[in-house]
């Protein structure tokens, strides 16, 4: 049926849809629109599939560095496959929205324990945001005007944690992470620590891809700072929690709980924290309460530091978050169990020793940093041209130069290179990449 | 009418203890005495579950649960459309759901031209000259919005002097949010007697220390700005600038836009006008729109076409304000919205706002005689109404309509009318809906007291007490 012969029309006692805009000044009208006319749902599939060919496959991947390729369990994409989740809005109805409520403070749970901190809110946009964001508590906390942070620390996450922090009375310092141990420099933190630094920002593993022992010794010296932690969520099967360790504030990207790499988003932030600091953080917090017959009931709470309430002077202006995928991690842990989490964990790091052992044999690459690395392995680059290019042209992904991805390298490490690695890289492709290596000069 | 949700009472993940299965290959125990003593782990603490438990109490939690694909879904300002089921399909395709953000640009050129349409499509739709389809979420497009505002008046030296930023009473509570989180004082400025921007108020809160005006158009309370571009002049004669907040964007599309308004910046939410799901609070996609004087200040990247037909992420913009998020953006969200524009062009983006405005105005139509509804019967893609003449309280009236299985609209929003109920039906909402949704409120209104509070009893729970729940704070199991 035309609109224009639509009886809701007569009703409203209009003779043309024209009259609906006449509110809408004439000089303000848009003229044309320059789309193209619509398809049916047939063509636009179709479409899709030639678009979706024009993107390349690459048959071994050795891609990382904070996005990476791991095992979902089947379960995880049908439980966020649910429509009465799927298309839900944020859970304003609570009692008509338990089942959201209830997933996402599962969800606080269960990451309040995997990462031993007291407080988990209902997720963030993704582990950079939700690092700049903890950046901006720990200022609101501590008024430090200082946040440190590696030296090599990624750029882009580096780039947003800057953006987060403006307007604010906050400079970013750097502290040292050793080009040759391969671990934070302890004494070059220690040096740019003052008594006015609001927080030191400490990764695990860290940003040239070691499992780094030197974190959980950052509580015994920084004095009046708060200890933000970014951890990788699939290091936590092998490694002790960040509140074990003296961690005041948490940040992790949960795309390696159970989502797919999506060209890097829509992400999954995590934001963790100490009890005596719940009034002051950013975001939905979900909490236990109870209905007028006593049974068990969840709603957000503590609304009041919230944009819609607070206003200017809310913590953060935050509101949709990642509801849906916080669902995804929470089923992706209960799934995959402790045990689990171990053995992927493990596994990744068996496959970065396989690595490191296959191509030891080649000239072209070779590992100098000490330590031990988890996903991420660097590597000397001792060959001639580009070697993301390289492997490309031989359908390998992977080779990302440190210089490229680090705020900031060091003569030591000019020229090394990542290639990383899951609990899903195959031998087929170490020796696939060994191989090649052996023949590139 | 009968309804009655599903009502279980589910465990928590952690009181259920079945044995977990799950297949996971194999690793070499001996690795963890690699790991220095201080920071090895004697285990994660994680609930041993099935995997099949896991599946059915995620599948019964799903049915205590209220989506758009059950029925209406009213918020107002939240534009609850339907989320079409082929964006789903094209967004689980693997070229694109497997692919890796620093893959280099020669092999994601599929991607890329979706982007590259996208960011074209929606410069088209709002009169703006760019787009960055960066920012998450709608407030962080407005965040996002506001730092290339902040960075442009650092550029022409008029940061230190320009700090303040005009936001009517009627605003989504983001905006001034996001303007105090960029550094900004938040200057409010009371609505006119009609519900629209006071032009006198605005006049006498604008000053050359006014950095921008935020609003929306058509208004929190569905009303358009007629005096838009008589607002755009008193702005930028002021030497401000003008930022559009695209939450109302379903309203206008295709009919008017920013660009046209004399808007220089302005987000939008694919989730809500372009209909990709919302998923029980995110993901969202809010990318911003700039005039060409604004462009050079967009995050990086953004996606260009060489002349040689290829498209590249450029990362060479003069002056960027830097980046707000790790990659590209939400980019399965950008997919499903490109989708959505794709398959109704045109005519059917327009047709659908004609149809979303026209149902407000039916609802208008329909609730008039039993509710007051102030400033005027013309609305756009929503209406704000009011129970006070009524006698009952907003939040009964809530109650009384989700138990029978009918999503509430927004209540206590916006702020500058009491007892107020925010409506927006959308347009993919059938006659048989609508009424269905009118005669409920209206029978609410004549419920008494009583059994007004005693909803809702069809529900998974009774009405929760949300005091107790902020007083002792659960926030663990």
């Amino acid at each position: 049926m035309e609109i224009e012969d639509s009886p809701l029309l007569k009703e409203i006692g209009f003779h043309t849809t024209d009259e609906l805009f006449d509110d809408i000044p004439m000089k303000v009208r848009k003229k044309e629109l320059r789309i193209p006319r619509g398809i049916s749902e047939f063509e636009l599939i179709g479409l899709s599939r030639e678009l979706a060919s024009m993107n390349r496959s690459f048959r071994h991947n050795f891609l990382g560095n904070g996005i990476y390729d791991r095992i979902i369990p089947s379960s995880v994409d049908s439980i966020i496959g649910r429509s009465e989740f799927l298309t839900s809005y944020t859970p304003y109805q609570a009692e008509m929205s338990q089942g959201m409520l209830q997933s996402l403070f599962e969800f606080q749970s269960i990451i309040s324990d995997l990462t031993g901190m007291d407080v988990t809110n209902s997720s963030m946009y993704d582990g950079f945001t939700a690092l700049g964001e903890a950046a901006r508590m720990a200022y609101r906390i501590n008024e430090g005007t200082e946040i440190l942070v590696p030296e090599t620390m990624y750029r882009s996450k580096f780039n947003v944690l800057r953006s987060y922090l403006t307007g604010l009375n906050v400079r970013i310092e750097t502290y040292r992470i050793s080009p040759v141990d391969g671990s934070i420099d302890l004494d070059s933190l220690s040096n740019k620590l003052k008594s006015t630094t609001a927080a030191i920002i400490a990764e695990q593993p860290n940003s040239l891809g070691n499992i780094d022992g030197n974190v959980a010794r950052i509580s015994e010296i920084k004095g009046n700072a708060l200890l933000i932690t970014y951890y990788d969520p699939i290091s936590l099967g092998v490694l002790k929690p960040p509140g074990e360790i003296g961690s005041d504030i948490n940040v992790m990207e949960g795309q390696q709980l159970g989502l797919h790499r999506n060209l890097g988003g829509p992400l999954l932030g995590i934001l963790s924290f100490r009890n005596e600091y719940a009034r002051k953080s950013p975001g939905r917090i979900i909490g236990e309460s109870n209905d007028t017959h006593g049974k068990r009931a969840f709603v957000m709470t503590l609304q009041t530091r919230e944009q819609h309430i607070r206003r200017a002077k809310a913590m953060s202006n935050i509101c949709t978050n990642q509801a849906l995928f916080a669902v995804a991690a929470t089923a992706y842990l209960g799934i995959i169990g402790p045990t689990g989490l171990r053995k992927v964990a493990l596994k990744t790091m068996e496959n970065s020793q396989k690595l490191i052992k296959s191509i030891s044999g080649s000239g072209v690459l070779k590992r100098e940093l000490k330590g031990l690395p988890f996903s991420d392995v660097l590597l000397k680059y001792n060959g001639a041209g580009n070697l993301q290019e390289k492997l490309a042209e031989k359908g390998i992904a992977g080779g990302i130069s440190l210089d490229e991805l680090a705020h900031n390298t060091y003569e030591e490490l000019k020229g090394n290179v990542f290639l990383s690695v899951t609990e899903k890289t195959g031998s087929e492709s170490i020796q696939a990449l060994a191989k090649e290596l052996e023949v590139m000069e | 009418m009968t309804y009655h949700q599903a009502t279980y009472d589910e465990p928590l993940l952690s009181e259920i203890h079945s044995d977990n299965r799950y297949k996971v290959p194999d690793a070499d125990e001996n690795l963890m005495a690699l790991i220095p003593e201080e920071i090895r782990s004697a285990g994660a603490k994680l609930p041993e579950i099935a995997e099949y438990d896991v599946v059915r109490h995620f599948t019964r939690l799903s049915q205590m649960n209220y989506g758009v694909d059950l029925g209406i879904y009213p918020l107002g300002s939240c534009t609850m459309k339907f989320n079409p089921k082929f964006a789903d399909r094209i967004a689980s395709m693997e070229e694109f759901s497997e692919t890796h953000p620093l893959i280099g640009d020669q092999n994601i050129q599929g991607s890329l031209k979706i982007m590259y349409d996208l960011q074209r499509y929606l410069s088209e739709l709002s009169d703006m000259d760019a787009v960055s389809l960066q920012p998450l979420a709608g407030a962080q497009g407005e965040y996002t919005g506001i730092l290339i505002i902040r960075k442009y008046l650092e550029s022409i030296g008029e940061l230190e002097k320009r700090k303040e930023i005009i936001i009517p009473d009627s605003a989504h509570g983001t905006n001034p949010a996001s303007a105090a989180m960029a550094g900004f004082d938040v200057v409010e400025i009371p609505s006119s007697s009609d519900g629209t921007v006071d032009l006198e108020a605005l006049k006498s809160a604008i000053s050359d220390r006014t950095a921008a005006f935020m609003i929306t158009n058509p208004n929190t309370l569905g009303l358009f700005e007629k005096r838009i571009t008589e607002i755009a002049e008193i702005v930028h004669g002021s030497g401000a600038l003008l930022y559009y907040d695209g939450a109302n964007f379903n309203a206008i599309m295709g009919i008017t836009s920013p660009g046209l308004m004399g808007f220089d910046v302005v987000h939008f939410n694919l989730h809500k006008t372009f209909a990709t799901p919302h998923g029980g609070g995110g993901p969202g996609s809010g990318p911003v729109g700039v005039k060409k004087f604004l462009s050079e200040f967009l995050p990086v990247p953004v996606v260009e076409k060489a002349d040689d037909g290829r498209y590249f992420l450029n990362y060479d913009l003069r002056n960027t304000i830097g980046k707000v998020a790790p990659y590209y953006g939400a980019f399965s969200t950008i997919l499903r919205a490109w989708a959505y524009i794709t398959y109704h062009g045109y005519d059917g983006l327009t047709e659908n706002t004609v149809r979303a405005v026209l149902n407000t105005n039916y609802l208008v139509k329909r609730l008039q005689n039993d509710f007051k509804i102030p400033f005027g019967t013309l609305k756009k893609h929503e209406l704000v109404l009011t129970t006070e003449n009524t006698g009952k309280r907003a939040l009964d009236m809530a109650k009384f309509l989700i138990d029978l299985g009918i999503h509430a609209p927004t209540v206590y929003f916006p702020l500058n009318v009491h007892e107020d109920m925010m409506i927006e039906p959308t347009e993919t909402v059938s006659r048989r809906d609508l009424d269905v949704f009118a005669d409920a409120l209206i029978s609410a209104s004549k419920q008494d007291d009583e059994s007004l509070k005693s909803h809702p009893v069809n529900l998974s729970v009774g009405r929760i007490d949300e005091v107790k729940a902020a007083r002792q704070l659960k926030l663990h199991w």
